[in-house]
């Protein structure tokens, strides 16, 4: 595979649940798009997201070690050195684009300095020396309009994602009860453009994918002071964490601060679909905004050869999607979880007593759980059985 | 969104509006010039017994190294003693 001499490099971010996947796998799914190659980078330590994009003709590349923004900025050349090795051996198919799908925790500051021309001197990110060179060409981020401004109001990481772009595009327009017309979306647009002046903001059905993923000049002057001073900032801060004898722990460990972390469930056992969505629903309610996203696949003990494959954000959860048959080899349900100041025991002992024994033993684990998530779980449950008594 | 207006709706501009309050302390409490660019983020604290979340200060003077100074506090409980507090 001969390599053009410069390839363009997009970042997509956008908070958790916003939808990046989906609309890459859109974009993918475009016949008119080829050689593009995908690096997605998950919070969590079970990959999914890389299951949900189609591959294709398409070069997938899966970091899950926590946070590119996290990690230490030669991950990304790394990963972009390692994608074209790849693709020179003939492992993969040939590349002349490269889109990255930032966890929905990203901040872009280090990828941006990553990938700016301070950083090579010659304007683009140089990797090994038979290495073409790679330029960040434009970001794309997506504004989920159902939970984008509650994310906006307490995550200071949305805040950057949405400062960053050169392209917003609002997504969950076709849902939303926000939004009732053009109107509606021209308000939206004047509040995201108090957060960034110079983006793009489009609305999810009406966008043309040629124009997110076209290389354009990103400058990161035209994106207004507070990007360029985080970028110094960001700059400055690695600058005092290599210096910084103090501490062995990677920084990627404490960027989000301890209370946001992610965990996993894994089941062997095809499941109950019915007792999977009566475990989300006890989780959602006791849980609240501290759930800050479940992804994940289910083997159903139903039609275990078609899992499915199920999100939810915050509150919000969208309809799982039956898959035809499984992407790969590995049969398992497999759950991610990030939250916001809830320990991974408990849910884990949640799962068991609803989803994962025969008969349900919800009442042993009560009896189990600690006093607190017991009164949550006891509140969620009453608000459940409530409706139906009425219904009576 | 238009039919009516609900106070307790999320604010979009609550955390810019309160970095823009904390830029403006910034410059008043070291006497700076309106026009010296002055940044503020929230990042993770590494220090032991330090919260979860800092808040970052960088002052970018012209022709210096970028200054830093933290506050322990996440971005909306910074107050105008705590960054004298920093800053001082």
């Amino acid at each position: 595979m001969d390599f053009p001499n410069r390839i363009p490099v997009f970042l997509l971010s956008g908070f958790l649940g916003s939808g990046k996947s989906t609309l890459l796998n859109a974009f993918l799914n475009d016949p008119g798009v080829r050689d593009t190659a995908v690096v997605i980078n998950e919070f969590g330590d079970v990959p999914v997201d890389h299951l949900l994009v189609r591959k294709g003709e398409t070069t997938i590349s899966q970091v899950s070690t926590g946070c590119l923004c996290c990690s230490d900025t030669t991950d990304i050349r790394k990963t972009l050195d390692d994608l074209q090795s790849a693709a020179q051996a003939g492992l993969t198919a040939g590349f002349t684009r490269v889109i990255v799908e930032m966890s929905g925790l990203g901040d872009p500051a280090p990828l941006v300095n990553a990938l700016s021309p301070e950083k090579t001197g010659t304007g683009q990110v140089k990797g090994n020396t038979s290495a073409p060179e790679y330029y960040l060409a434009g970001v794309v981020t997506l504004f989920d309009v159902v939970e984008g401004a509650s994310s906006l109001e307490n995550h200071f990481e949305a805040l950057k994602q949405i400062a960053f772009a050169d392209r917003i595009v609002v997504t969950k327009t076709d849902v939303a009860r926000e939004l009732e017309g053009p109107q509606d979306f021209g308000l939206l647009s004047q509040e995201l453009r108090a957060l960034n002046t110079s983006a793009d903001i489009i609305d999810r059905r009406e966008v043309a994918f040629s124009s997110l993923f076209s290389p354009r000049p990103y400058a990161v002057v035209d994106q207004g002071e507070d990007v360029v001073g985080w970028l110094a900032l960001e700059a400055a801060m690695a600058h005092e964490a290599g210096h910084d004898t103090r501490s062995e722990e990677p920084q990627g460990e404490s960027r989000h601060g301890a209370g946001i972390r992610t965990f996993s469930i894994v089941s062997e056992t095809p499941l109950s679909e019915e007792r999977f969505h009566r475990f989300l629903a006890l989780l959602q309610n006791s849980a609240g905004q501290r759930l800050l996203r479940v992804k994940g696949i289910i083997a159903s003990r139903d039609r275990p050869e078609e899992p499915l494959i199920v999100h939810a954000v915050q509150h919000s959860v969208s309809d799982p999607v039956r898959l035809a048959q499984w992407p790969d080899s590995d049969r398992r349900t497999r759950l991610v979880f990030i939250t916001n100041g809830i320990d991974p025991d408990p849910v884990r002992e949640l799962f068991t007593a609803v989803v994962d024994t025969s008969p349900i033993s919800l009442t042993a684990f009560l009896k189990k759980a600690g006093p607190a998530f017991v009164g949550l779980i006891l509140r969620s449950v009453s608000n459940l059985t409530r409706p139906s008594r009425r219904s009576q | 969104m238009s039919k009516f207006h609900n106070p307790l709706a999320p604010k979009f501009g609550r955390l810019k509006n309160k970095s823009s309050e904390i830029k403006a302390w910034v410059r008043e409490l070291l006497n700076l010039p309106d026009d010296t660019p002055v940044t503020v983020a929230e990042l993770a604290c590494r220090d032991e017994g330090c919260p979860d979340i800092e808040t970052v200060i960088g002052v970018l003077e012209p022709g210096k190294p970028i200054a830093t100074f933290r506050v322990h506090l996440t971005m909306v409980e910074v107050t105008r003693a705590s960054v004298a507090e920093a800053v001082g």
